[in-house]
């Protein structure tokens, strides 16, 4: 008996003593946090593995370095203190929730992903920081603010909303398809999500208002593979144009209406197609694609653009994706707020960044006022962002609009028939 | 009219290449026994791997088909070995377990390859160049001629695999072990190599059917959990077990989901299976066909 | 026997004891990861029951964690009532829906048994999308309300919660009833053949694991502040829970918690490898699988075992 204790004892014991040599190798793993010169953190929690939010930290980082080497904010240096989400809200929630309590960031940059913005959001309320997205598109984040601004204030949507989204592809297609091509008519064809519900709201408002007849409106399921029905179906009712909203797919509707020889030509969001890579993951079947962006290669929206995309590419090799640009910006009218607020002081920070006016990658921003429908939102139009309407050509993503920012003109693929509803 | 001749064409083209995955998964459980969880990232590495060497390695569409059955076979008989003869030969789990385990270690397994190959190649959507590619015109529907080639080579390949295991000596040692492991080993047939065979045909065909997939439709990373999941379901509505049962299940499903597309809403395109699914499950549980 | 069981439950109470005082040293962000560990502890000693016990692999246990955690957010968003209430309508819901699953589920076995499960959580991640102004859809359904915003409270709730829980299900596993359905996992016939109702403590073994899951689930949801499909409904959090479960140690109930703070602890290890840490986890996962069978709670109880 006495025996079979002493041996069966040592099993548990291991147990134990495993277990607390795990935990204490996962407590040495995070440092202790050092005093330092007293810089301005800012936190950044992106997916840095994924193709777009890999560049918000790079893009950052690029930011406070220019900026230190002006001499930094009164003084003060900048610095970034990245966190990887892995593309989740938990861990998101999580990495925010150390970057405040543990960290001391002064402000936060994150995410490119509604759904974690979102979940982000109350979290910015609850412990008073500023946090502003490079990237998200929801329209329920601004939302969420006029309805509880108290708490909420603290979050500033550094993207367009999918309204405004809208409203950018409806002015475009105002000069290039009614005004060039003579267009009439068209299909609005989205895949049934929730980033699509407001954009299609917004599309068959703007949509007539520019001279576009909208003949049907079609959600299809997100995870759909075949889409020879729904371009049957468009095709039966000869519309001039497919307006498109679709994100989480992109390859596969591109690739069979480029077989299947749609004669129909596709104009709108595609978000997959602002990926350089985009051409080669279709074969090339991209070709003739109009799509929806705020940044195109070697297009200079701004004086601050080129210069940017160049500092990154030579620092990183690569071109920044979408969310890179704005997440630059961020740092810079970040930094420029707490200038002209003179502290760090969360309420302070916000007043000033309400007040923000500045000149960035991708045009000029300026949020939306406290009592708009949507608060911190971006103000999309002429005076400050307009967006850029670009098509796949031979390879390239090439701009056509607005004219001042053009390389190319509008072309397209032989099976294409312009101006074919009779 | 041109609307019926869209539906039956679209649908007869998925249902086919429905029809190959499916009838892979049901002569693995058929023979082997064991139910595949790493289907779909089978027919995912496959359609990657055609894709990869037209874009890596700029080879042709026959060369990169090719290439991607090859990984497709491949693959197949490496999960065989690493994961499924390990397990079904331990003698650490009693053998009432061992179906568990084999299933559990094929789902790990279909996830390592699924998260590879977003490593590799990120998790974006990936088409294959078609070996035929220009447009034909069919009782006035204008359909890719790729519809009719994946059609062809779809039946071509199952006419095949019948001719093997009801004409050829090998392919009737292979149906007598399907029903009667024991009694074939009597005959002195090596049952590992009936095995073994086994994986390597299943690998071809989901090898082709993968890269038919890449040639239609396009894959991601992500497609794969939602292809094994399909052909488990056609698998079972066919009746597990049964080939016959799984390609006309594998068309029930096809049509069904064709035929939502056009008439319904394309937002609903799933959901008529999924009820029968369920349907079935309730009122039949052995499928159409089934024996087991 | 009786020996050995009680030397495992006293060592569990200590690590429990001990954990209790973590929070003393360290910081913020392990206690949140521990956090989720306990958690999906929960899950995990949940679904073998169901799995080690009952014999019933459930592909969908994010099917009944879902169903709790949204029942409780979507309460929550709509109405605001006190958390205590929106967690409880969440874990009947569970319990609802795990009936409704059991019922058809039970006819049959094996192979069916997994893919009805797997049908239902498929069903409800179309529900979550098609009724998104209810739950979100793929932006996640962000509450209002979270229990507490520190990180010790929270971690405590968690950490005596899995024990608690732990706790029942190890006793329920240990009782008659848990005997009774360890013999109708293994061999179903001979154990009706005895008299048991073998359906009625399947059912039995479905409800409590509904319980729990949907308890864990709906205090998740009022720990992180949201939910959504992709990080509590999507099958690979369901592969998750498996894998944690067969890792620590089927058939134990607390190896599951065992497998889940292994899994929690290794992909925090190997987070420089940034993408290629999951597929590694997994690699390792299969290990196991493949060579110990018997799980980490196996490894760790061997000696008792040569002895």
């Amino acid at each position: 008996m006495k025996r079979t204790d002493r041996r069966g004892m040592r099993a548990p014991i291991l147990a134990t003593l495993s277990a607390g040599a795990a935990v204490a190798v996962l407590s040495l793993a995070t440092p202790a946090f050092a005093q330092a010169n007293d810089p301005i953190k800012i936190g950044v929690i992106a997916e840095a593995t994924a193709v777009a939010g890999s560049s918000i930290p790079q893009a950052a980082q690029l930011a406070a370095d220019e900026i230190n080497a002006a001499g930094g904010v009164n003084g003060r240096k900048i610095q970034i203190v990245s966190y990887d989400d892995h593309s989740t809200a938990p861990e998101a929630v999580r990495a925010f929730q150390r970057a405040v309590s543990q960290d001391h960031v002064n402000a936060v940059i994150a995410s490119y992903i509604s759904e974690v913005v979102l979940a982000l959001e109350p979290w910015a309320g609850r412990l008073k920081t500023v946090t502003v997205t490079p990237g998200a598109a929801s329209d329920v984040i601004t939302q969420n603010i006029a309805k509880d601004y108290d708490h909420l204030k603290y979050m500033f949507h550094g993207y367009a909303t999918s309204t405004s989204i809208a409203d950018a592809t409806c002015a475009a297609a105002k000069d290039l398809l009614v005004g060039q091509l003579h267009m009439k008519s068209a299909v609005v064809m989205s895949e049934d999500a929730a980033w699509t519900t407001p954009l299609d709201v917004e599309y068959l408002k703007c949509l007539p208002q520019i001279g576009l007849k909208v003949l049907d409106h079609i959600r299809f399921s997100p995870d759909t593979t075949d889409f020879t029905p729904i371009f049957n179906k468009i095709e039966g009712e000869k519309p001039d144009v497919i307006i498109t909203g679709i994100s989480h797919v992109g390859v596969q509707p591109t690739v069979q209406w480029k077989q299947q020889e749609v004669p129909i030509p596709m104009f709108g969001v595609s978000s997959q197609a602002t990926n350089s890579s985009f051409w080669n993951d279709t074969n090339g079947a991209t070709e003739g694609v109009l799509f929806q962006g705020f940044s195109g290669p070697d297009v200079a929206v701004t004086p601050k653009t080129l210069p940017f995309v160049q500092a990154f590419v030579k620092r990183f090799g690569n071109t920044p994706s979408y969310c890179g640009y704005t997440a630059y910006d961020e740092v810079y009218y970040i930094a420029d707020a707490i200038k002209r607020a003179g502290s760090t002081d969360p309420d302070k920070l916000v007043d000033a960044l309400e007040k923000t006016d500045y000149v960035g990658t991708i045009g000029r921003v300026e949020f939306k006022g406290r009592d708009t429908a949507n608060p911190h939102a971006l103000k999309i139009g002429p005076q400050t962002i307009t967006g850029l309407m670009l098509q796949w050509q031979n390879g390239k993503q090439v701009n056509l609009w607005p004219a001042n920012v053009a390389n190319g003109k509008v072309k397209f693929p032989p099976f294409i028939k312009v101006g074919s509803a009779d | 009219m041109t609307l019926f001749w869209q539906i039956l064409i679209d649908g007869f083209a998925i249902s086919s290449l429905y029809a190959l995955g499916a009838t892979g998964f049901a002569l693995i459980f058929g023979v082997s026994g064991v139910l595949n969880l790493s289907h779909g990232a089978l027919m995912v590495a496959a359609v990657v791997a055609a894709w990869a060497a037209g874009a890596d390695l700029h080879t042709g569409p026959y060369a990169g088909a090719a290439i991607g059955v090859a990984v497709g076979f491949a693959l197949s008989l490496l999960t065989y070995f690493v994961v499924v003869q390990p397990l079904q030969r331990t003698r650490k789990i009693r053998e009432e377990e061992k179906e568990i385990f084999i299933l559990t270690a094929t789902l790990l397994w279909g996830i390592m390859i699924q998260q590879l190959i977003a490593y590799l190649y990120t998790d974006n959507a990936k088409t294959v160049d078609p070996i035929v590619q220009g447009v034909v015109s069919v009782a006035g529907v204008r359909t890719p001629a790729n519809e009719f080639f994946t059609a062809i080579i779809c039946w071509l390949v199952i006419a095949l695999l019948w001719l093997l295991v009801n004409r050829t000596r090998a392919g009737k040692a292979v149906l007598a072990a399907s029903m009667n492991p024991r009694g074939v080993t009597l005959l002195g047939v090596e049952l590992s190599r009936i095995y073994v065979a086994i994986w390597a045909i299943y690998g071809l065909l989901v090898g082709i059917a993968g890269v038919l997939l890449g040639m239609f439709l396009g894959v991601s990373s992500y497609s794969a959990g939602p292809l094994t999941a399909s052909a488990f379901a056609i698998v079972v509505l066919g009746g597990l077990g049964s080939v016959p049962g799984a390609l006309i299940a594998a068309y029930v499903v096809g049509y069904l989901e064709t035929v939502t597309a056009y008439l319904i809403s394309p937002a609903y395109r799933t959901i008529p299976a999924l009820l029968l699914l369920v349907a079935v499950m309730y009122v039949r549980p052995r499928g159409l066909l089934g024996r087991r | 026997m009786h020996s050995r069981t009680t030397t495992i439950l006293l060592v569990a109470f200590g690590v429990v004891v001990l954990s209790a005082f973590l929070p003393l040293w360290l910081n913020a962000y392990i206690l949140g990861l521990l956090t989720m560990a306990y958690y999906s502890g929960v899950f995990a000693m949940a679904w073998d029951l169901l799995f080690g016990f009952a014999g019933e692999v459930n592909f969908g246990p994010t099917f009944l964690i879902g169903t709790g955690a949204y029942t409780a957010g979507i309460l929550d968003s709509l109405y605001q009532p006190p958390i205590w209430l929106c967690v409880a309508a969440g874990t009947a819901a569970a319990v609802v829906g795990g009936v409704v699953l059991a019922l058809p589920a039970l006819r049959v076995r094996g192979p069916y048994f997994g893919l009805t499960t797997l049908v239902a959580v498929l069903m409800l991640q179309n529900f979550i999308v098609v009724d998104a102004h209810l739950t979100g859809g793929e932006n996640g359904l962000t509450v209002p309300d979270v229990i507490s915003i520190n990180d010790t409270t929270n971690y405590e709730i968690a950490l005596w919660f899995m024990a608690v829980s732990g706790a029942i299900l190890f006793a329920l596993a240990r009782s008659p009833v848990g005997l009774i359905l360890q013999a109708s996992g293994q061999d179903a016939v001979q154990a009706g053949a005895l008299g048991f109702n073998v359906t009625k403590h399947k059912l039995t073994a479905f409800i409590i694991s509904a319980f729990f899951s949907g308890l864990a689930g709906a205090l998740l949801v009022f720990y992180v502040g949201s939910a959504s499909a992709s990080s509590i409904v999507d099958i690979t959090v369901g592969v998750q829970i498996i894998i944690a479960a067969v890792i620590g140690g089927r058939r134990t109930i607390l190896g599951a918690v065992l497998g889940a703070v292994f899994l929690v602890a290794m992909s925090e290890a190997l987070r420089p490898l940034g993408d290629l840490s999951n597929f590694v986890v997994f690699t390792l996962a299969l290990g196991v699988v493949l060579f110990f069978p018997n799980g980490l709670f196996g490894l760790l109880t061997r000696a008792r075992e040569d002895a």
